[in-house]
């Protein structure tokens, strides 16, 4: 009692000077937010070190190895990809000029460019790109999630120097858009070969930088590579990078990765706490970038292999008493959209027709378990056959996003209708969730370009295979979810998703919470910060103005 | 005394020893799978995680991997991190100087602030002097220290800019964080320090000492002093020991390298090899520290010094 009151006493003290503090730092009001910057300038500034502070640390600089999103932000800079895609989802040639598709749509055969070279000298070529596809699902690269990009991949055959031929167990409409992601992005062999394990130390791509060095826990620095001249058509710097260099600095503590934005000591500093974006935007020296990113939103997954949740009714009672239009308002102040499916806007198929079609409604859920059975106690909790109504709400992340915060309100909102959430915060979610399935409810997001991404997540899943989160197991679903990643005919293919996602809110076998923002705080010198489309930062156009 | 020592060093290896087994049992025993913490859990399939747990070794029953993980070590080699194939002990040794040169300024900071405020406030008891230093006593213990760093970012670097937020490059990059702890550390000192002095300061000898007319100056400085500094120094010791381990917060508030971040993303991360081979590290400097802590009693207190030699 007496800890949590010394709690309160600091937590009150820390917001009288927080408001006082920032308040000084704040000045005059300014030209109010400023947008995210890309506009042209009559003349770049050459030259400079942009410094861009991280989150959290990358786990390795190899990007088949990796399984973090922070990687991305700076591989990124290192590695090109075969492909890119633009925010309107197509795909359009990077280190690949063009491509053909087998009529069977198993094998892709695409035509490389022939002026490319790797950091280290080594030409890039067919052999090189047969060398990253085979390394890849090579067991002894010990690939993360890049292995679950590039399936079906079976094999590939070099036609000729700058031909090849990339073979697939199975059509997949995924598979050209998962080529543009950093995860797989083309590693030199030579440096794959030379480094082994440790290519994550020291890393070798034909990217706008080159990799400079890694202090662990402390900064990365890359630096300008002169000869490049094969951007993607994401940027409009197609030549060598503006900036000299770039230290990404790993800085955890938000209030320390926020200070030193303002404190000039960074000129960037990204995921910025929603609290902190009004203070940023109402400062004359700093812009706030954001970009929406791309995939599965922060959604809530029932899990359906256990009661009374295998019931649409529990279900459906649950998501008209979950009012998640407060909970996003009330926590991210209006700097977070609020998802309404199962994929975010933006990807391909995305059903907007979703938008405002639940909304909370008491009466509706209370009136959804009375029908079945289940009555309200003395203690207000519902019971039925002498078990009580008890969804166990699990989360695994240390307040990441404020993600604690949402278990919280949606306890105290079930409980208006009679459910008692038992909230249980673990960081070892692979014990609780993957191993032993001991939840009713559980949030995750993915960052994706492809809807295809909902077969992981809603596929019954085979015989020996990891269960899914949601446990769905609807042949219905299956059959459209294999179609989906089939289908050639892109209205068709929008079609199917369209009939999945309404599926999984009519069956309320999800509720989708928030749309994650990139956010970054910047230095208004810092111009020319670009996002790819899956919300990833480009720097190939970055200027420092003087 | 050389025989002390020589069986301090003994028990200290048994120490050292005991704890390296116990930290293995512990992270075996802890539910969860490193394996399952590498893959990405949604789309690893189980054919991937097998794999991965043949080549780390981690299909061998627990008696396998002990005496594996053990003999290693009696060979210095303190394995290589499950995440990013480091090996264990160059990172260790590459992270280590920062720590240390955390720890000995703000050790710097602390004891000189410390025994600077305890003793005079000791002296000028219930004056403003002491009322200063019981607050700052107060304040260094009660403040949580990620709270206190922060506060100093906010005042020192956002507002005067007169040091840096974070980074472990340069000496100004070392005073926020080294005062941040130093306060704290400060905070014990004082107290510490002003309950022996006021203890000391009425015992019958100090009264014999006035008697004799030795100035006030010398009594308190040359007699109370050297006394009251004993149950200081086990202080001190263990606080410095408390600042090479546990400087996981104030690293991590002021993105620093060293061992205290290595630690707390390795537990995190649930990578075995790096979580052994720092507990390995931290218990030798543990003992150590605890052998000079004994050694120093003796230097300071001729009691001790006799009771050792009898």
């Amino acid at each position: 009692m007496s800890r949590s009151i010394r709690w309160m006493k600091y937590m009150a003290l820390a917001a009288a000077l927080i408001l006082v503090l920032s308040g000084c730092g704040a000045g005059s009001t300014s030209d109010g937010a400023a947008q995210a910057s890309g506009g042209k300038q009559s003349a770049p500034a050459e030259g400079g070190n942009l410094t861009y502070a991280l989150a959290t640390s990358p786990d390795t600089l190899d990007p088949h190895r990796s399984g973090l999103a922070v990687t991305v932000r700076a591989i990124r800079t290192i590695y090109d990809n075969l492909v890119v895609q633009l925010p309107d989802g197509s795909i359009k040639p990077w280190l690949a000029k063009e491509w053909s598709v087998s009529d069977d749509g198993t094998s892709y055969t695409f035509k490389l460019r022939d002026d490319v070279k790797f950091h280290d000298g080594t030409p890039f070529n067919a052999e090189a790109v047969k060398y990253n596809l085979d390394r890849v699902i090579d067991p002894a690269t010990k690939a993360a999630n890049s292995l679950a990009l590039i399936r079906p991949y079976s094999s590939s055959e070099v036609i000729d120097e700058y031909t090849i031929k990339v073979n697939l167990a199975q059509p997949s409409q995924a598979f050209l858009g998962n080529l543009s992601q950093a995860l797989l992005g083309i590693v030199s062999p030579t440096a794959a070969k030379k480094y082994g394990d440790q290519l994550g130390k020291n890393p070798v791509g034909t990217g706008p930088y080159t990799f400079v060095k890694w202090d662990e826990n402390a900064d990365i620095v890359v630096a300008k590579n002169k000869d490049y001249a094969w951007a993607p058509e994401t940027v409009e710097n197609q030549a060598a990078p503006h900036l000299d260099t770039i230290t990404f600095k790993i800085v955890p503590e938000e209030a320390t990765r926020i200070g030193s934005v303002q404190s000039g000591q960074v000129l960037a500093a990204e995921t910025v706490p929603p609290q902190n974006i009004a203070a940023l935007k109402g400062d004359p020296n700093q812009q706030l970038l954001q970009a929406n990113t791309v995939g599965l939103p922060y959604t809530l997954f029932f899990n359906l292999r256990k009661a009374p949740w295998d019931n649409v009714k529990v279900r459906q009672a649950v998501q008209s008493a979950v009012d998640v239009e407060t909970i996003v308002k009330t926590l991210y102040l209006g700097n977070y959209e609020r998802a309404w499916s199962a994929l975010s806007p933006g990807i391909l198929g995305y059903d907007a027709s979703l938008e405002g079609s639940i909304n909370p409604d008491i009466n509706k859920a209370n009136q959804l378990l009375d029908e079945e059975g289940w009555v309200k106690g003395t203690d207000g909790i519902r019971a039925k056959d002498g078990k009580k109504l008890t969804l166990r709400y699990v989360d695994g992340s240390p307040n990441r996003e404020k993600r604690n915060d949402i278990a919280a309100i949606i306890q105290q909102q079930l409980k208006q209708v009679g459910i008692a959430v038992e909230v249980e915060i673990t960081k070892d979610i692979a014990t609780v969730i993957y191993q032993n399935w001991d939840y009713d409810l559980y949030g995750n997001s993915q960052v994706n370009s492809d809807p295809n991404a909902l077969y992981a997540f809603y596929h019954t899943s085979a015989e020996g295979e990891r269960p899914t989160l949601s446990g769905l197991a609807d042949p219905e679903i299956d059959k459209l979810l294999e179609q989906g990643a089939v289908e050639t005919d892109p209205d068709k293919r929008v079609e199917i998703y369209h009939q999945v996602q309404q599926y999984l809110i009519d069956q309320a076998v999800i509720l989708p919470i928030y749309v994650f923002p990139y956010t970054v705080a910047a230095s208004k010198t810092v111009q020319g910060v670009k996002f790819d489309a899956l919300g990833y930062p480009l720097f190939n156009d970055v200027t420092i103005q003087p | 005394m050389v025989q002390t020592v020589l069986t301090r060093l003994a028990t200290s290896l048994f120490v050292i020893f005991g704890a390296s087994v116990l930290v293995y049992c512990i992270m075996y025993l802890l539910p969860g799978d490193p394996v399952l913490l590498m893959l990405d859990p949604s789309s690893a399939t189980p054919e991937m995680i097998q794999n991965l747990r043949v080549q780390l070794g981690l299909d061998q029953p627990f008696y396998i991997q002990f005496a594996h993980y053990f003999g290693d070590m009696l060979r210095g080699d303190f394995g290589k991190s499950m995440i990013n194939s480091d090996p264990v002990l160059p990172k260790i040794l590459e992270h280590f100087p920062a720590t240390l040169a955390l720890t000995a300024l703000s050790s710097l900071i602390a004891i000189t602030i410390g025994i600077t405020l305890g003793v005079l406030s000791a002296i000028h008891r219930n004056g403003v002097i002491d009322f200063i230093a019981r607050l700052v006593g107060l304040f260094g213990i009660s403040m949580p220290t990620f709270w206190t760093g922060i506060l100093l970012i906010l005042l020192f670097s956002v507002q005067l800019g007169w040091f840096p937020a974070m980074g472990s490059d340069g000496f100004s990059s070392l005073v926020l964080p080294a005062a941040t702890l130093g306060l704290v550390g400060a905070g014990f000192i004082v107290r510490m320090v002003r309950n022996s002095m006021l203890e000391v300061i009425n015992e019958p000898f100090i009264v014999a000492l006035r008697a004799k007319g030795l100035s006030e100056r010398v009594i308190m400085y040359g007699h109370a002093l050297r006394n009251a500094l004993i149950p200081a120094v086990t202080v001190i010791g263990m606080l410095i020991g408390d600042l090479l381990a546990g400087t996981v917060v104030v690293e991590t508030v002021f993105s620093r390298q060293g061992i205290g971040r290595i630690i707390a993303d390795a537990l995190m991360s649930k990578d075995l090899p790096v979580v052994q081979g720092v507990v390995f590290f931290t218990a030798i400097i543990y003992v150590v520290l605890n052998l000079l802590v004994d050694i120093s009693y003796a230097y300071i207190d001729p009691r001790v010094r006799r009771a050792v030699r009898a």
